[in-house]
C-alpha cells in the first residue's frame, strides 16, 4: 500500500497498461511473451554495466559491446584449454575483465575525461575497432559456438512448452539490478560513485578521491560486461562483430530510461524485448524487428518531449 | 595554522591574485572584496580546485600546492563553496552524512554530528527525507554549512555564505559563524562588510586581486577607505 501511494497516478496507469498488455499476450501470444522477456532479459542484463559508466564517469562506453564479444571468446578459449563451462568461466572472466577495464581506463579513458563529449566517443569508438580487430587476428570472423547440453532444457506450464534455459538472462537481470542498487546505496564506494555521478566538485569537497572512483567503476563495468559475455555464449555464437549491436540497443535502453535510472533500464529492456519478439512472431515481417526497438525509442523520447512542454 | 605567501594565479592573462599573502591561526579571519577581486579564486586555490602559478601554502606545516582536493579535505580542511556543490539527486540525510563519510577521522562522530547540525539549523530536521536539489536557496546554504561542518573541520572556509539570504537569516548566519568560530578556525570571503566583521576578530580586503588593507575589525570599521567603498558611509 504505501508503494502505491508512493507512485504518481501516471505511474500506476502505466502499471496497468503494462500488466493489460501482458496479460493479453499470454493469452494471445504466449510463445512471443516468453521468448521476448528472454530477449529483454539479454538487454537488460548487458546494458547495465553500460548505464553504471555513463551515471557515474559521464563517458558513452561505444566499446561496451565489444567488451562483452571478447569476455565470451575468453570463455570460449578457457573451454577449449580447460574444458571449463562458460558459466564457470565467469568467475575468472571478473577478474580478467577487471584488469582489462582498469589497462583500458588508465591507458585511455583518463586522458580524455576532460576533453569535449565527440572526442571521448571518438576514443571509445575507436577502442571498440581495436577490440573487433583484435578478435579477428585471434581467432578468424567464423562463428564460434561451444556444444552444452543444458540449455535444451524444456518446460512445460499448462499445455505450453517452452526452452527454458533463456530464462537466466531474465533473472540475472533482476539479480544484477538488486545488487548493483544495494552496491550503490549501502556500500562506501557505491554512495561515493553517486555522489561522483551527480556533482564531481562536491564529491572532491567531501574527501573523496574520484580518480580512483573513476577507475573502480570503470572496472568493476567491464569486469561485469566480460562475465555477461561468457553468460552469452552459453546460448549464442560469438564472431568479433558480435557485440556491436548490443552497444547500440544498451545505449537505446539507457537513452530511455534516463540516466542513472537503473531499474527502467531494466524494464524498458523486457518491454522492447517483448516488442521484438511479437513483431518477430508475424510470418513474414521478421526483419521488422530491430526497427521496433528504435521506433520506441523515438516514440518515448518524443513523448517525453510533448510531455515537458505540456508540462 | 593556515599561511598563504605571495600567491600568484592568472587565467589565461588576466592576473588575478597578485603577491597574496594572508595567515589563519585559530581565530576567525573575513576576507572582503568587491565582485571580481579573487577571493573565490583564494580560496579555490588553498583547497586544491585551482593551481596557483606561484606561491606557497601551508597548513598546520604542510604545503597544500600538489595535494589532490580529497587530501586537502581529510587533512581537516573544509569548504562551503559560493556555489553550494550539494548532490542534488540524494536527500538532506544523505547529503549530512557524506560530509563525514570520506574522513577517516570523523566517521566515528557521525550521530553527534547529525545531532550538532541538527541543532544549529532546526530546518534541516523537518527535511531529512527531501531531495536537496528540491530545498529552497538558502535552505540550501544552511545545508552546505552542515554538511562541511561533519566533518569536524580544524579549519572552515566560507565563500559568500550570506549569498541570496534574506536580510534576517544574513544576521542569523553570522551569529552561527560566530558560534562555529569557538570550535574552529574560520576564514570567511564576504561582501557584506557590515555585518560580517562582527562574526571575525580580523579582516583582509582584497582588490584586484592584491591585499589592499588588513586589521583586526573594528580597526576597519573605523578605516576611511572601508567605510566608504564597503559601508557606503
Ligand atoms: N575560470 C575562469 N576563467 C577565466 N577567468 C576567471 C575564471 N574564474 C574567475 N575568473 C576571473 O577572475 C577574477 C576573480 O574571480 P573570483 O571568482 O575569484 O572573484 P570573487 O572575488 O570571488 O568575486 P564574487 O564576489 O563575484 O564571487 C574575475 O575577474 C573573474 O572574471
Ligand atoms: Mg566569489
Amino acid at each position: 500500500m504505501r508503494l502505491l501511494r508512493r507512485l504518481r497516478r501516471g505511474q500506476v496507469l502505466l502499471l496497468l497498461v503494462s500488466l493489460g498488455v501482458l496479460v493479453l499476450m499470454m493469452l494471445w501470444k504466449p510463445y512471443a511473451l516468453i521468448e521476448g522477456l528472454q530477449r529483454g532479459g539479454l538487454y537488460a542484463l548487458i546494458a547495465l554495466p553500460m548505464a553504471l559508466i555513463l551515471g557515474v564517469v559521464g563517458i558513452i562506453n561505444l566499446a561496451h559491446g565489444e567488451f562483452m564479444m571478447l569476455g565470451a571468446y575468453f570463455a570460449y578459449w578457457l573451454g577449449v584449454y580447460t574444458g571449463l563451462d562458460p558459466l564457470v568461466a565467469m568467475i575468472p572472466a571478473l577478474v580478467a575483465f577487471a584488469l582489462l577495464g582498469a589497462a583500458t581506463y588508465l591507458l585511455t579513458i583518463r586522458r580524455a575525461l576532460k576533453a569535449p563529449e565527440l572526442n571521448q566517443l571518438l576514443l571509445t569508438f575507436g577502442v571498440a575497432m581495436v577490440g573487433a580487430e583484435f578478435a579477428n587476428l585471434m581467432w578468424t570472423s567464423q562463428p564460434l559456438k561451444p556444444h552444452l547440453s543444458y540449455v535444451y532444457s524444456s518446460m512445460t506450464l499448462g499445455k505450453l512448452r517452452f526452452g527454458a534455459y533463456a530464462f537466466v538472462y531474465t533473472v540475472s537481470a533482476i539479480v544484477l539490478l538488486v545488487l548493483l542498487s544495494l552496491f550503490l546505496r549501502r556500500t562506501r564506494l557505491g554512495r561515493a560513485a553517486l555522489a561522483v555521478g551527480q556533482n564531481p566538485r562536491g564529491a572532491k569537497l567531501v574527501g573523496i578521491d574520484i580518480n580512483r572512483t573513476y577507475l573502480a567503476i570503470f572496472s568493476l563495468s567491464i569486469a561485469l560486461v566480460g562475465a555477461i559475455g561468457a553468460m552469452f555464449l552459453t546460448r549464442n555464437s560469438v564472431f568479433p562483430s558480435a557485440g556491436s549491436p548490443y552497444t547500440m540497443k544498451s545505449f537505446c535502453l539507457i537513452a530511455l530510461a534516463g540516466i542513472g535510472n537503473l531499474p527502467s533500464v531494466v524494464w524498458g529492456g523486457f518491454g522492447l524485448g517483448i516488442a521484438e519478439a511479437l513483431v518477430l512472431s508475424f510470418r513474414g515481417y521478421g526483419g521488422w524487428a530491430d526497427v521496433v526497438f528504435f521506433a520506441v525509442l523515438v516514440a518515448v523520447i518524443l513523448g517525453r518531449s510533448y510531455r515537458r512542454q505540456t508540462a | 595554522m593556515l599561511a598563504v605567501s605571495k600567491l600568484n594565479h592568472y587565467y589565461g592573462k588576466a592576473h588575478v591574485l597578485r603577491d597574496l599573502s594572508l595567515d589563519v591561526g585559530t581565530e576567525s579571519v573575513g576576507v572582503f572584496g568587491p565582485n571580481g577581486a579573487g577571493k573565490t579564486t583564494l580560496v579555490h586555490a588553498i583547497v586544491g580546485l585551482v593551481r596557483p602559478r606561484t606561491g606557497d601554502i601551508t597548513f598546520d606545516g604542510r604545503s597544500l600546492l600538489r595535494m589532490p582536493t580529497y587530501e586537502v579535505i581529510r587533512s581537516g580542511v573544509a569548504l562551503v563553496p559560493q556555489e553550494r556543490e550539494l548532490f542534488p539527486y540524494m536527500s538532506v540525510l544523505a547529503n549530512l552524512e557524506s560530509g563525514a563519510a570520506y574522513i577517516p577521522a570523523a566517521r566515528k562522530g557521525v550521530p553527534e554530528a547529525l545531532q550538532a547540525s541538527f541543532e544549529m539549523f532546526p530546518i534541516l530536521k523537518t527535511r531529512t527525507r527531501q531531495l536537496a536539489g528540491t530545498l529552497s536557496g538558502g535552505e540550501q546554504r544552511m545545508l552546505a554549512i552542515a554538511r562541511a561542518m561533519m566533518s569536524s573541520p580544524k579549519l572552515l572556509i566560507l565563500d559568500e555564505p550570506s549569498l541570496g539570504l534574506q536580510p534576517s537569516l544574513v544576521t542569523e548566519l553570522f551569529h552561527k559563524v560566530r558560534d562555529i568560530g569557538e570550535k574552529s578556525a574560520i576564514l570567511m570571503a564576504e561582501q557584506n562588510v557590515r555585518q560580517s566583521l562582527k562574526a571575525v576578530s580580523r579582516g583582509y580586503v582584497i582588490e584586484n586581486g592584491a591585499i589592499a588593507l588588513q586589521g583586526p575589525s573594528d580597526e576597519l570599521l573605523h578605516n576611511d577607505h572601508v567605510r566608504r567603498a564597503y559601508l557606503g558611509l
